[in-house]
């Protein structure tokens, strides 16, 4: 394999595919700071819009709602996908085969048939029983519930990677099943479980359809809010709530990034 | 003795091992709590998969006591069974002259050198090595106290810092010896510990574990496939096969007077010829008629350092006439395959200097009775 | 987490009846609130969903007995005023753009897959990072992000006019033209992965063995390295064309109503169209389409070496 030829092109590819995946999201973050209410042409680099957007009410409610929805929803699913994990793994020698299923179903599922069968559940329990009215609660019920098996199985990955030993090894020195989640499972799948908080957390900000269809009337998030807004037309505003959720996304994105580094940095060094 | 952890430590452990390591300690003169007793265990897995056939075993304390046998016979099984890793199915388990056969692994004073070390990849050497300890609520600053004077012990003392991935197989596993025998287990278990080492590092590990065994005077159960690795360190050998024990016995014995076939292949021997007649003054094999008084068996086991050559042929009892197959020098033995009646012989000479048989030669083979074993299938 | 483990607690309790139901329990224990919450608010609801569709349409868009078949019927264009080919077009239309899309992410993502593989391990986690993180951003987003670059009078739509491509106050956008790139945009991440890793475990003795027997690069492909990527290309497969069969954000934005998908037909009869046994049997499809996608990955990830996490 020396064609170099073959080589420099696929490197090219690369790059041009590199500039494809940012080119969408730089362009955003470029007309945010644009001067004219305008996509078309890049005039001055200004602030105002950001300006406008952090005296918007609506906005501020909207991105509170983006927060608390996003945090909590992280929070529920994180246990329960670390659960649900150590669940899959401890018992790994069982006949769990349905329960590939039940984790890949969320992941494969479109979107609009997700959003459709939850609202159409919520507003008949709620016609039925006047309980979970559509809002922000069922928001996060709908989250949750397609968090959990990216949590699950970045738990599952971590402990299938680990010496099956260890959990003799603690058992051997005297720990008991307390001290064995404290001192062993808890620690050793801490990065784990972090990692899959901000996954979840990600998954959460990222979504719009399915929370579009749970939502109420007073949960505007800030994906439903753009998707209402640009019904007028993109204007430099959304690109900077967009520009904003990026920052957010990027960020997380960042931190993960730190953990995956120090992660593999310590199984390299090993070698 | 001296390097090892002290007893008052142990006595103010307030967990459930501690009341039984306090046991320990007070008893420990006497050797009474190591000793291991199995009766009649037996291990199934499943309807189809069983493990273990019935083991019985008396293994006194203080002993080096090797588990040998291929893949697969249930040695393992076994001394996880010991570990409290693996529950019994039938028969019991006393440790001490105590049964633990129901007593989980955490409440069992045996600790376990894992063939892949296990060391926890989270914690620190000195974490590691401290770890059995601190699961006793063992306080910290006799924790820090014991895990020094262990790693001086075991000589890794300056390996307490670093982290596990930075250490080499033959470190590991002596952080691995060191995080079992801090506990002052009553026994200590040895799951092919060195069998991941290469070669010289093997050695060097073999002898020194043995140095620790022999000063600490702890009992050793240690498994291994390797006989040659079980004849150098054992005081007493249980060759298994098939979850069946075939036979026990010191390394000497078991090598020179093999019990059955199964036993001779797995030491290593390959002279073994079916005995076809026995009379009162000697049998018949395919070798031809070897003189001497044997006990019945099927099989005739011929050791190959036990026989002499001398060149050409010459008449006697027991000098049988062959020829030279193939020489393998082995530097400090030459060793023959030879022709020999309607068979083939293994021969090894000690080499001092002596010329050697060409392949081709004619010999003659005289074959010394007290290096013969009768044995049955 | 609670008390955990199963060997040592299985010698606690001597009764083989007992240790089986320890056993038991801790497997309930651990999977139970992740299991049902999914069970609950995903299974449960995608059932009703489905028996909606087969129920009449009522007054208010509600569904009602008696239980029929309308709802397919109209699916396949049949409604009060005779057959109408409008329905079944949407239909045909999202197929065709999740081939055509799909196949364009295959195109795409094989060489990137291989690429990163040809990268020095220690920068793989970091370039796969690369690819993965604009999907991290929201849908509606990404699709701004397109608006703006494919808009009449952005550098972009004025290349294609003055190539004769459109006329100038089009604009690339909208259009199916744009619909395919925000998709091919949208899900090139889900192909990389898998295909990744694939490739990660390659074994690059059989393409040296293929060429040894003088085959060419192009046969070498075919026969050692295509055979040996397939179960990742069919797990991304699965992953791609999937949820952009049903596609909801994509078509309504970059689409401008005259591009719709499956997804935006079942919408509309939750919302301003009011027929909800339609949206049901629309959804009823993606859901059969779903549970096929489904068997086939897990299938390949039983091919994979059993890793279920290949997704991630």
């Amino acid at each position: 394999m020396k064609n170099t030829g073959f080589y420099l092109s696929l490197r090219i590819f690369w790059y041009l595919v590199v500039i494809f995946l940012y080119l969408p999201l730089f362009v955003v973050v470029l007309f945010s700071f644009n001067e004219a209410n305008t996509a078309a042409r890049f005039t001055h680099f200004s602030l105002k819009w950001y300006g406008q957007l952090f005296s918007d009410d609506t906005v501020l409610g909207a991105f509170k709602n983006s927060l608390i929805l996003a945090i909590t929803s992280s929070a529920i699913s994180t246990v329960m996908g670390t659960m649900l994990g150590y669940g899959m793994y401890t018992h790994r020698r069982r006949r769990l085969g349905w329960l590939v299923w039940l984790i890949y179903l969320p992941i494969v599922m479109p979107d609009i048939v997700y959003g459709i069968s939850e609202m159409s559940f919520f507003t008949s329990i709620y016609n039925m029983l006047g309980i979970l009215r559509p809002g922000l609660g069922t928001m996060i019920i709908a989250h949750v519930s397609f968090q959990i098996p990216f949590v699950a199985l970045l738990v599952y990955s971590r402990l299938v990677g680990l010496d099956a030993k260890l959990f003799d090894a603690c058992h051997d020195l005297y720990a008991n099943g307390i001290q064995r989640a404290r001192f062993f499972i808890l620690p050793i799948l801490q990065p784990a479980i972090i990692a899959g908080f901000f996954l979840a957390f990600t998954l959460s900000i990222d979504d719009f359809v399915i929370s579009f269809f749970t939502s109420g009337p007073e949960s505007t998030t800030l994906p439903i809010y753009i998707w209402s807004a640009i019904k007028k037309g993109i204007t430099p505003e959304v690109n900077a709530i967009a520009t904003v959720l990026i920052g957010a996304v990027l960020a997380v994105a960042m931190i993960t990034m730190a953990f995956q580094y120090v992660r593999s940095a310590s199984t390299t060094s090993r070698a | 003795m001296a390097a090892m952890p002290n007893v008052e430590a142990r006595g103010q452990a307030t967990f459930d091992c501690a009341s039984e390591a306090a046991m320990a300690a007070e008893t420990k003169a006497s050797r009474a709590t190591s000793t291991v007793r199995l009766i009649g265990l037996t291990k199934t897995f499943s309807p189809n998969i069983v493990a273990l056939k019935g083991v019985d075993l008396d293994i006194p304390g203080g002993e080096f006591f090797t588990l040998l046998g291929p893949s697969g016979c249930g040695k393992t099984t076994l001394l996880r069974m010991i570990a409290g890793l693996e529950h019994a199915t039938g028969g019991e388990i006393e440790i001490g002259g105590r049964a633990v056969t129901h007593i989980p692994a955490h409440k069992r004073n045996v600790n376990t050198v894992f063939q892949s070390y296990a060391l926890f990849p989270h914690l620190s050497v000195r974490d590691n090595i401290g770890f059995g300890l601190r699961m006793c609520g063992v306080k910290k600053p006799d924790i820090q106290k014991r895990v020094i004077e262990t790693a001086k012990f075991i000589k890794i003392s300056e390996l307490l810092d670093r982290k596990i991935d930075q250490l080499s197989g033959g470190q590991k596993q002596r952080i691995a010896l060191a995080r079992a025998l801090i506990n002052e287990p009553d026994v200590l278990l040895l799951d092919e510990p060195l069998s991941a080492l290469d070669a010289g590092l093997r050695g060097e590990l073999q002898i020194e574990l043995l140095r620790i065994q022999r000063r600490l005077g702890m009992t050793f159960i240690f498994v291994t496939h390797d006989q040659q690795e079980a004849m150098v360190m054992s005081d007493r050998i249980a060759v298994l096969s098939d979850g069946h024990i075939q036979q026990v016995g010191g390394p000497k014995q078991l090598y020179e007077r093999p019990d059955n076939l199964f036993v001779a292949h797995f030491m290593g021997h390959s002279n073994l010829f079916p005995i076809q007649k026995h009379d009162a003054n000697g049998v018949y094999t395919e070798l031809g008629r070897i003189v001497g008084r044997f006990e019945s068996g099927t099989h005739m086991l011929i050791r190959p350092e036990t026989v002499t050559l001398t060149p050409g042929q010459s008449e006697g009892d027991n000098h049988l006439s062959a020829s030279v197959v193939e020489r393998i020098y082995r530097g400090s033995v030459a060793e023959y395959r030879l022709n020999c009646g309607a068979t083939e012989l293994v021969a090894k000479c000690n080499n001092c200097g002596q010329d050697m048989f060409e392949v081709g030669d004619t010999v003659t083979v005289v074959v010394e009775t007290d290096g013969l074993v009768t044995l049955n299938e | 987490m609670s008390d955990t483990g199963t060997a040592w607690q299985a010698i606690d309790s001597r009764p083989r009846q007992r240790r089986i139901s320890w056993d038991t329990w801790h497997l309930l224990g651990v999977i139970t609130p992740g299991v049902l919450w999914i069970v609950l608010f995903l299974v449960l609801p995608s059932i009703l969903l489905m028996g909606i569709a087969f129920m009449t349409n009522g007054t208010y868009g509600l569904p009602q007995m008696p239980l029929s078949l309308d709802a397919f019927k109209q699916l396949a264009g049949y409604g009060f005023l005779g057959w109408s080919p409008g329905n079944l077009y949407t239909v045909i239309r999202s197929v065709w753009q999740t081939v055509l899309s799909t196949s364009l992410v295959i195109l795409i993502a094989y060489p990137v897959a291989f690429y990163i593989t040809t990268r020095p391990a220690h920068l793989r986690p970091l370039l796969l990072l690369l690819v993965v993180v604009p999907s991290w951003t929201n849908q509606v987003i990404r699709a701004v992000g397109w608006m703006n670059i494919l808009a009449p009078g952005t550098p972009v739509s004025n290349l294609a006019a003055q190539l004769g491509l459109i006329t100038p106050e089009m604009g690339l956008f909208p259009s199916k033209f744009a619909v395919v790139i925000g998709l091919v945009y949208n899900f090139l991440p889900f192909m990389v992965l898998p295909l990744y890793a694939t490739f990660e475990r390659l074994d690059y003795s059989q393409v040296e063995a293929a060429r040894d027997l003088r085959a060419g690069p192009v046969r070498a492909f075919f026969h050692a390295v295509l055979p040996q990527t397939l179960p990742g290309l069919m797990a991304g497969t699965v992953l791609v064309s999937i949820p952009a069969f049903g596609m909801y954000v994509i078509p309504k934005l970059l689409g401008g109503g005259k591009s719709l998908m499956l997804g935006n037909l079942v919408a509309r009869q939750f919302s301003s169209a009011s027929n909800w046994p339609l949206g049901a049997a629309g959804a009823l499809i993606m859901i059969v389409v779903t549970l096929i996608g489904l068997q086939i990955l897990r299938r390949m990830s039983r091919r994979l070496g059993g890793d279920i996490e290949v997704v991630l």
